[in-house]
């Protein structure tokens, strides 16, 4: 019977090919669609691995990957520096995190505010591969920190002079090599003019950084606000008993998870985008085997005699039931091997064109494509099956 | 009953209904074939010989009958699975259209019906196309061999399982006198040689002479 469905297929090798080129195409957006998803958050999730601290905290309310504006404020910090028990303080370091947004490497990147001071967090082990972090804004922000310099008003004058010196970003070099960014590139921020001192490894928690109260200065005159925190905690404590213990220190409308469930809660946050990807390559790849079922019932109207010629040398209706699912498993099964090649294709296409974008084409997203296809193809072959079967013999035989 | 019976049918009545209108074709056939004879049957067209040859291949469903046995098996009342394994397993048919399978090869369609039973093995079909004098035509697909050919895989097809019957349904009818002959001196081999019981069709009187037997039909009945 395999035989005779491969024969079957190769007879009409065009419409063959069509109907798995449409399989195919359908398999590529799912296996796209998901990779991109998939790889981004995985991503992500790596980089925020990466900061040298336990604890993450969240605003309540917010979808974490869509989070904007800095919620928390100085009570916020002030409770987390403080927080202790019969020891000493919890928080060995607490890290602000005040997001911005800046376009850079033809994509909008999240700017990370973070104090000049706490970067050895951000940087771990990774190396400064060229130029500084921070040298002058971290002046600045000691100066801010010490008191000497208070911000002059916007209108006045002087403001830029004040500023001036807290102009400056960080990036990694994944954004440096894609942006062609060189050390003093300038970009907006902001209504400011930045200044790109430091290029370090890629991995750190963000692509673009830039001194946390530049970016207070400029977005909340100086306000002690963040977006987020990392806490660090003094060695030898329970992360889950410590989070607890903030938790309830800071009610309900914070968030204290561990950084090791970051990457669970950015998949729950893109669970309702994730819905909408499913339900849209869902809908391309019933499109999809809807085609093959056309095929295969084209396919049984214009085979009738040879089906009548198949019952009359005995084969039953679970023969040709099995005839059709063959033939509909070997179109769907080369379309997932298409829609494979394809999806590595335009991931090739996207690591030119977007090479920031991560999209993963590996186990789960492969074996997904293969049961969907499998799955498919048995289904969209039942009912030409089912007809087939149902011919009478001899008037099967009698057609033209 | 007698085993010794290929064929046993009794009164069998046939009806065939389209758009509402029903229309007699086969009044009240008995037909006995013994087992190793070649049963030749004429008869003008539309005189219901295909319709007969249907039923006895369980290709058909009879209206209503005493009795059609056929290869020892009573077949009315059978289910469409064992109907099935009795085509595959007892039966052999030869059509006058050939009917091979376009899109695999001359020995795959002479392969089939061993397949079909599990019994798949190139041997026993090289030789069955050497003696129909196809040895060298195994590869090729049915489309490009010529009509007489082509019928002569058919036969091979048919009796590659060594069926307990072979129906053949005007066989020569779409070749020439000399294909239709060499069809005709194959279809006596195997049945000297093989012992094979033959129904077949034709309208042939020159045909009819290498039967043991030759039937009339008319109008739905078999003249004496
Ligand atoms: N599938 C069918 N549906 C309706 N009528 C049919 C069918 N097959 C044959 N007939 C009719 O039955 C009669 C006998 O046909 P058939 O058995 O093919 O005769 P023969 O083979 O002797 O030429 C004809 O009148 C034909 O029109
Ligand atoms: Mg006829």
């Amino acid at each position: 019977m395999f035989a005779l469905a491969w024969a079957n297929l190769m007879h009409h090798k065009l419409r063959s090919l069509l109907s798995a080129l449409a399989v195919g195409i359908g398999i590529m957006l799912m296996l796209v669609s998901n990779g991109l998803a998939t790889g981004s958050l995985a991503e992500v999730d790596q980089r925020m691995q990466s900061v040298d601290a336990e604890l993450v905290i969240l605003p309540a309310q917010d979808n974490i990957i869509f989070t904007g504006g800095a919620p928390f404020r100085r009570g916020h910090e002030q409770h987390l520096c403080q927080a202790a028990d019969e020891r000493g303080p919890l928080a060995a370091e607490v890290i602000p995190v005040f997001f911005g947004q800046v376009k850079m490497g033809g994509q909008q990147q999240r700017l990370f505010g973070v104090d000049p001071r706490q970067m050895a967090a951000f940087l771990g082990p990774r190396r400064v591969l060229a130029g500084k972090l921070f040298e002058r804004a971290g002046a600045f922000c000691d100066r801010l920190r010490a008191g000497e310099a208070a911000a002059p008003s916007l209108s006045d004058p002087a403001y830029q002079a004040f500023i001036a010196d807290g102009l400056e970003l960080v990036i990694d070099q994944r954004l440096q090599r894609v942006g062609g960014y060189r050390l003093s590139d300038e970009l907006q921020i902001m209504g400011q003019v930045f200044r790109i001192v430091g290029i370090i490894e890629t991995g750190v928690a963000g692509r673009v950084f830039a001194p946390l109260q530049t970016l207070r200065e400029i977005a909340l005159a100086g306000e002690p606000s963040a977006s987020m925190y990392f806490v660090r905690l003094r060695p030898g404590l329970d992360p889950v008993a410590a989070a607890d213990f903030f938790q309830r220190g800071l009610g309900s409308d914070v968030r204290v998870e561990l950084k090791s469930d970051y990457g669970r809660l950015l998949r729950e946050s893109f669970a309702q985008v994730s819905l909408y990807l499913n339900a849209s390559s869902g809908v391309a790849l019933s499109a999809c085997f809807l085609f093959i079922l056309l095929t295969m019932y084209t396919t049984v109207i214009e085979r009738t005699r040879e089906i009548g010629i198949l019952k009359s040398l005995g084969v039953g209706r679970g023969g040709l039931l099995r005839l059709s699912i063959n033939e509909a498993l070997l179109i769907s099964l080369g379309g997932v091997a298409i829609g494979m090649v394809l999806a590595f294709l335009v991931r090739g296409v996207l690591l030119v064109y977007k090479p920031l974008l991560t999209v993963e084409l590996a186990g789960r997203g492969l074996a997904a494509a293969v049961i969907v296809g499998v799955v498919g193809g048995v289904l969209s072959a039942l009912y030409p099956g089912y007809r087939a079967a149902r011919l009478d013999p001899a008037v099967a035989l009698s057609a033209e | 009953m007698n085993d010794e019976l290929m064929i046993d049918v009794r009164d069998l009545h046939h009806a065939y209904t389209h758009g509402g209108v029903v229309e007699p074709v086969l009044h009240g056939i008995g037909l006995h074939v013994q087992r190793g004879e070649f049963v030749v049957v004429m008869g003008p067209s539309g005189c219901g010989k295909t319709t007969l040859l249907n039923i006895i291949g369980l290709m058909l469903t009879p209206t209503r009958a005493e009795t059609v046995r056929v290869a020892g098996c009573e077949t009315l009342g059978l289910d469409e699975a064992l109907r099935t394994r009795l085509r595959r397993d007892a039966l052999g048919f030869v059509f006058q259209r050939f009917n091979l399978l376009r899109t695999i090869s001359v020995r795959r369609n002479v392969a089939l019906p061993l397949g079909l039973r599990g019994m798949a093995a190139d041997g026993p079909v090289d030789d069955l196309l050497a003696r129909v004098g196809l040895a060298g035509m195994a590869h090729k697909k049915p489309g490009q061999l010529s009509v007489g050919q082509q019928q002569r895989v058919a036969i091979a097809r048919a009796v590659v399982g060594r069926p307990a019957l072979l129906l053949a349904d005007e066989p020569t009818g779409n070749l020439d006198s000399a294909n239709a002959a060499a069809v005709l001196d194959l279809l006596s081999e195997v049945h000297r040689a093989d012992g094979q019981t033959i129904v077949m069709i034709t309208h042939n009187e020159q045909l009819a002479v290498q039967a043991d037997r030759v039937l009339h039909m008319r109008d739905g009945r078999i003249l004496d």
